[in-house]
């Protein structure tokens, strides 16, 4: 170690603070707050206040023209949401996406899972191609879906053959709502992929090896080792997914175009459609907030539902 | 029971390669026709007419401004991506290893923040940076979202792993608490760091919900909300509109290919931790 010491530095060379900053910097407390403050700040101002807002503004007579004039209403926007028929129609939209699209990307993310784990050349090539889809922009991915979608495709004419009609998917009110479930089933098996794939990896090898010794057949390793392991992950995956199918926003914004949210007709409307549409579109702001209040209360409820599912399991 | 084993071996093949090709199909589809000319849209046609001319006219159309939306995209996503760097880790690593009064509560904030889907607080959000003056600007796009509740809780799960050790030897050499967390700790997190990074600059990158509420005049437009109007506007000159694709999904998929598997484990630590 040198000599060198001076009233600027340690021994070590370290520069010596003035002691207020060392208090400061050294303190649990102060840093504590000090470190959390950047995020308190920002949470507070673009989490906290809007939080608290969307509920105020839902009691309110509110346009985003003449905010200095809104005035308090009462229940008056609940009420007149739960007396419209489009609102519930909306609703029915969400439901019907997420019953439809929930089993079947669940089993199609856990057959791809399976697939590329086993022991196959170029495995890791199919993994990145299933997974692609869910880091690809949505509305890249509906813009492609939409060309492949139009009368008259190889895609069309085969769904055709098939006893689907040879329609433009996305403008045809019988078709669109299916083509948003294609769309977030294409875009979210590569997620739940990925979820079963190190569920899978975790799963102890001495299972099957002792499974094995017991003569068990492939499909009741499967069935007895491998099914009752995957449950909280399969739990897992539907929750995540159920919610990101309430979300889903972008696919209908692509395909809707110039017409309202939702379109053709309202076909694709969505709870979430419902309040941009009114929020922001119209610039609705009270009404639009009390629909996303009703939005969040429903995402609540599911959330609380399959808790208790879950608890009531275990 | 080698045998036995193998005996399921082409049907898994032929499996994987059908679900293989029938998802690579829109891709493979959106390559190809962003390369032909239109009157051959939805035909196979020889190489010898494949052509870069699509790639031209969306670039340099005089419609729109691409060029400028790939800077406000790369501005946008390079600013939310340093904040994030510099603010989560601090907050993640106070709640991970430092003592002090609120901890509690701060913990559950970030808990409970990461549980409410954006759409709840968005048109307050609006209503506020309009107020600002902040719609059609980098401020509105990039300043709510310096932060992220859930990579907060991914950072402070790193930061518990950390040994006490190494802070107390750090303190030895006569670094304050601060000084250690700087030099010390946050090289330390390079790993977790670059997972947050991606999962960030994709998330920010592919994004459309808030930058087409926050930013809705074609000079403010980012990729993704540009993408959406040109299809609209040019629904017909389908090449020209997958050579478009090709163009706003490239860096995204290059950045994967890069960071592939901290992506992989970060979505699947993500997935089941949070």
């Amino acid at each position: 170690m040198s000599d060198y010491s001076s009233k600027h530095a340690d021994m070590k060379g370290n520069k010596i603070r003035p002691s207020w900053f060392r208090s400061l910097a050294d303190s649990d407390k102060t840093l504590g707050w000090l470190f959390t403050l950047p995020f308190l700040i920002l949470w507070a101002w673009w989490f906290l206040y809007p939080f608290i807002q969307s509920f105020v503004r839902s009691f309110q007579d509110a346009n985003f023209a003449a905010l200095d004039q809104a005035k308090f209403i009462g229940l008056e926007n609940y009420v007149t949401i739960l007396q419209d028929k489009e609102f519930f129609r909306a609703l029915l939209h969400s439901l019907e996406i997420v019953v439809i699209s929930i089993p079947i990307q669940t089993l199609l993310g856990l057959l791809l899972a399976i697939l590329v784990n086993q022991k196959l050349k170029g495995k890791g090539i199919f993994r990145t191609v299933f997974f692609i889809p869910y880091i690809t922009s949505q509305i890249a991915i509906t813009t492609v879906f939409m060309m492949l979608f139009k009368q008259g495709t190889f895609l069309t004419k085969f769904f055709g053959a098939l006893g689907f009609g040879n329609v433009t998917w996305f403008a045809d009110t019988s078709y669109a709502l299916l083509f948003v479930c294609i769309l977030f089933i294409f875009q979210q098996a590569g997620f739940t992929m990925i979820v079963y794939l190190s569920g899978l990896q975790e799963i102890p090898k001495d299972l099957y090896e002792a499974g094995e010794i017991d003569g068990a057949s492939k499909w009741n390793k499967f069935r007895y080792i491998t099914v009752p392991f995957l449950k909280p992950i399969t739990f897992f995956i539907v929750s995540v997914s159920t919610i990101a199918g309430f979300q889903i926003y972008d696919q209908i914004a692509a395909i809707s175009r110039y017409g309202a949210l939702g379109s053709p007709a309202g076909a694709t409307s969505t709870v979430v459609t419902y309040f941009y549409q009114h929020g922001i579109r119209y610039m609705n702001i009270g009404y639009g907030s009390a629909a996303v209040v009703l939005f969040f209360m429903i995402i609540m409820l599911i959330t609380y539902l399959q808790k208790k599912f879950l608890d009531e399991k275990e | 029971m080698l045998t036995r084993t193998n005996k399921g071996r082409p049907f898994l093949y032929i499996g994987t390669i059908i679900l293989g090709l029938l998802f690579a199909l829109p891709f493979l589809y959106t390559i190809y026709t962003s390369v032909i000319p239109m009157r051959h849209v939805n035909t196979l046609t020889s190489p010898a007419n494949w052509t870069f001319e699509n790639f031209k006219i969306f670039f340099t159309n005089d419609a729109y401004n691409v060029p400028r939306w790939f800077m406000n995209t790369v501005i946008m996503t390079g600013v939310v991506v340093i904040g994030n760097l510099i603010i989560n880790p601090m907050a993640g690593f106070a709640l991970a290893k430092l003592n002090f009064k609120g901890k509690g509560l701060i913990y559950w904030i970030v808990v409970a923040t990461m549980m409410v889907p954006y759409h709840m607080i968005l048109i307050p959000v609006y209503v506020n940076v309009a107020q600002l003056g902040w719609l059609n600007t980098f401020w509105g796009l990039t300043v709510p979202f310096l932060y992220q509740g859930l990579y907060i809780f991914m950072l402070r799960q790193f930061f518990i792993s950390v040994p006490n050790e190494f802070l107390e030897a750090a303190r030895m050499d006569g670094l304050t608490k601060m000084g250690a967390f700087w030099r010390i700790v946050y090289p330390l997190a390079r790993s977790s760091l670059i997972t947050m990074s991606i999962l960030a600059f994709a998330g920010t990158w592919n994004s459309y919900l808030v930058p087409s509420t926050l930013a809705n005049t074609p000079e403010m437009y980012v990729l993704v909300v540009g993408l959406n109007s040109v299809k609209d506007m040019f629904f017909e000159n389908t090449p020209m509109i997958m050579a478009g694709v090709v163009l706003s999904t490239l860096p995204i998929i290059l950045f994967f290919f890069l960071f592939q598997r901290q992506y992989i484990e970060g979505i699947s630590n993500a997935g089941v931790k949070g």
